[in-house]
């Protein structure tokens, strides 16, 4: 029986980034995933991630996760595709299923990055084709190339919800609406901002009532509940889709985790069911390791380094590293993880409708939670809007915590300040120089950021938006304005389209739109687009 | 239905164009590709019916988690198509119950 000093099951973030930081120490690594293709799910997620530059924040998951790829072949990490792992057995024997065969290898160590499942909903007609996990269209559209539907409608406001919506569009599909039982948006304001002024309409505080069809989705209906989540009758709306998206949540899979015997502990907060791991990713197993959602539903960055402080903590119980090394290098990566784990969307606080204010003591925006957008009255209480400046300025509609600084991290002329803390609120500085070079715009992994030039030209002031969507206006194209709920307010002409390769493939758009709607205009769409 | 142009992706990395057959009609994909999606490029999007209510599923989860999408390729029922590389000459066939034809029909 091959022996392996080190097996990681799944090659996601975690399982991953755990297989780089051991073998780079020498470990003898080897790497089973069921999937075809490695990278997990990273290679679904075409938006620029959130962070700071040590956790690669602006780069796109696709990117980072083609990067952990190149990374884990230089340091020999050996990576095996289509191979499920069926069990893990006393003394770490693994059962594997590769090419219609089942063999057996054993290990000194484990880790298991397996990651997590989507939740699914039920209701009635929920079995219809048509009906799919948001994850679902994801990999359809996003790794295959394969529209997931025409008209959809999306259940779930949370960060899946939101972003995979964002997705279905740049995929070319429509997004009739996005649905929520809960009274508040799930996820980050941003996302939805974006959603909202391209006039995607949310519901908040409605649930699906059933998916209607022959043989396939031809119509959703939804109806508002109420705050016992009790239907309110004679609300019902009903809207002709082809497909259905479900994003409520993920589950950790932990079954194999189970199968080695691991402790497990239940918690709502992590998704249900997972290991329990000590803050060295150790199970209750000695030799066996959890990293990654599979240890408690986070994203991809958090599952990236904690992949490495598992992957340290392995080559450190070989041998392959000293104590102090090993202390050295997982304090690194743990007060890194902790970084990310600040905000009003942590753990801790998700969800928390006592949270009322910023850290910085600033009044949320209660547009922005309860209809996915900030209110015209509301954004110039934040430090990201700020006045009194000649031609070019800034302005930042990042108004929640959330841990992410690329916009201070870019700006050659320090216009925009985070501060150390990366969930500070990005403040705008008044009497800095604005060079209206779109570096903010374009690097913004919430696309918050826009510029405004009052003097363009007498009577009129030009509004540059971040741009991900086909076909891209082109200068001189003509068209309308409009606001943040996506309504049109008023005319709007093209009058640059920068596309860089600094911008990384966000493109900012800039418009001239009548000087008093300076403050609202903020995404063009052409004459010839009906809305 | 594939997406033509994205303004992210620059290109899906594809095999070459294979032919297939599903229920007794040729139809083509990419080599590589998961039956499920070369189905849905072609509009194929039932992939089989359920024992007792007869009732028709697809794909749900994309991922190989889920077994909606199973059907019978090459003979071998029960296969996750989302999870089965496409080969040129491969036969996929919609599952009803395990078997390729309703019941009472003539074998």
């Amino acid at each position: 029986m091959k022996r392996y000093e080190l097996v990681v099951i799944g090659a996601g973030p975690s399982g991953l980034s755990a297989a780089i930081e051991a073998a780079s120490h020498g470990m003898q690594t080897i790497v089973f995933d069921e999937n075809l293709r490695p990278g997990g799910q990273l290679f679904k997620q075409i938006h620029k991630f959130f962070g700071s530059k040590e956790h690669m924040a602006r780069i796109r998951g696709i990117d980072i996760g083609s990067k952990l790829v190149d990374q884990a072949k230089e340091v020999g990490a050996e990576v095996v595709l289509g191979a499920p792992v069926m069990g893990i057995y006393p003394h770490k024997d693994i059962c594997v299923h590769k090419d219609n065969k089942v063999f057996t290898c054993k290990a000194d160590n484990i880790i298991i990055a397996t990651g997590a499942s989507e939740n699914a909903l039920a209701f009635p007609g929920w079995t219809l084709p048509g009906v799919m996990g948001a994850g679902s269209a994801q990999t359809q559209m996003n790794l295959h190339g394969i529209k997931p539907g025409s008209r959809i409608l999306m259940m779930g406001s949370g960060n899946v919800g939101l972003v995979v919506g964002m997705q279905l569009k740049q995929a070319g599909c429509e997004l009739v609406a996005l649905v929520d039982a809960s009274p508040r948006i799930g996820g980050y304001g941003v996302h939805a901002a974006k959603l909202s002024r391209t006039g995607v309409p949310f519901y908040l505080g409605h649930t699906i009532v059933r998916a209607e069809g022959k043989d396939r989705v031809e119509r959703a209906v939804i109806a508002e509940v109420d705050s016992k989540w009790q239907l309110v009758p004679g609300t019902e709306k009903t809207f002709d889709v082809d497909t259905i998206c479900i994003a409520v949540g993920l589950s950790p899979m932990y079954q194999l985790a189970m199968s080695a015997g691991c402790e497990l502990n239940d918690d709502p907060k992590k998704g249900g069911t997972y290991p329990i791991v000590d803050e060295y990713g150790a199970t209750s197993v000695d030799g066996i390791f959890a990293a990654g959602d599979v240890t408690g539903i986070e994203e991809a960055s958090s599952a990236m380094i904690g992949g490495r402080i598992v992957g340290a903590a392995a080559a450190y119980r070989a041998g392959y590293i000293t104590k102090e090394e090993h202390e050295k290098i997982h304090k690194q990566y743990t007060d890194s993880l902790m970084q990310l784990r600040q905000g009003m969307f942590a753990g801790k606080n998700k969800g928390n409708p006592n949270i009322i204010q910023t850290d910085e003591g600033i009044e949320l925006s209660q547009f922005l939670l309860k209809k996915g957008y900030i209110g015209n009255d509301e954004i110039m209480r934040f430090p990201g809007y700020e006045t009194g400046f000649e031609g070019f300025r800034p302005v930042v509609e990042c108004t929640q915590n959330i841990p992410c600084n690329p916009c201070q991290d870019v700006c050659p002329n320090k216009c925009i300040i985070v501060g150390d803390n990366i969930t500070g609120l990005p403040a705008v500085q008044k009497g800095a120089k604005c060079t209206g070079c779109g570096l903010c715009v374009s690097a913004c992994p919430g696309q918050a950021i826009f510029l405004i030039n009052e003097k363009f030209e007498q009577g009129k002031a030009a509004v540059s938006l971040p741009y991900e969507f086909l076909p891209l206006p082109q200068k001189g194209d003509k068209g309308y304005a409009l606001d943040r709920s996506g309504n049109k307010i008023c005319e709007a002409e093209v009058v640059d389209v920068k596309t860089s390769k600094a911008y990384d493939r966000t493109n900012v758009l800039t418009m001239k739109v009548p000087f008093e709607f300076k403050n609202q205009a903020r995404f063009f769409v052409g004459e010839k687009e009906g809305l | 239905m594939r997406v033509q142009e994205h303004p992210i992706i620059s290109e899906f990395k594809k095999g070459p164009l294979v032919t297939f057959e599903f229920d007794g009609k040729s139809m083509q994909g990419y080599e590589g590709e998961p039956v499920a999606m070369a189905l849905k490029a072609n509009g194929v999007i039932i992939h089989r019916y359920t024992t007792r209510n007869h009732e028709p599923r697809g794909m749900f989860c994309s991922i190989g988690r889920c077994t909606d999408c199973v059907m019978i390729v090459d003979g071998v029922p029960n296969v996750r198509t989302c999870m089965t590389a496409l080969k040129e000459g491969m036969k996929v066939q919609t599952q009803y119950d395990k078997s390729a034809l309703e019941k009472g029909e003539n074998q």
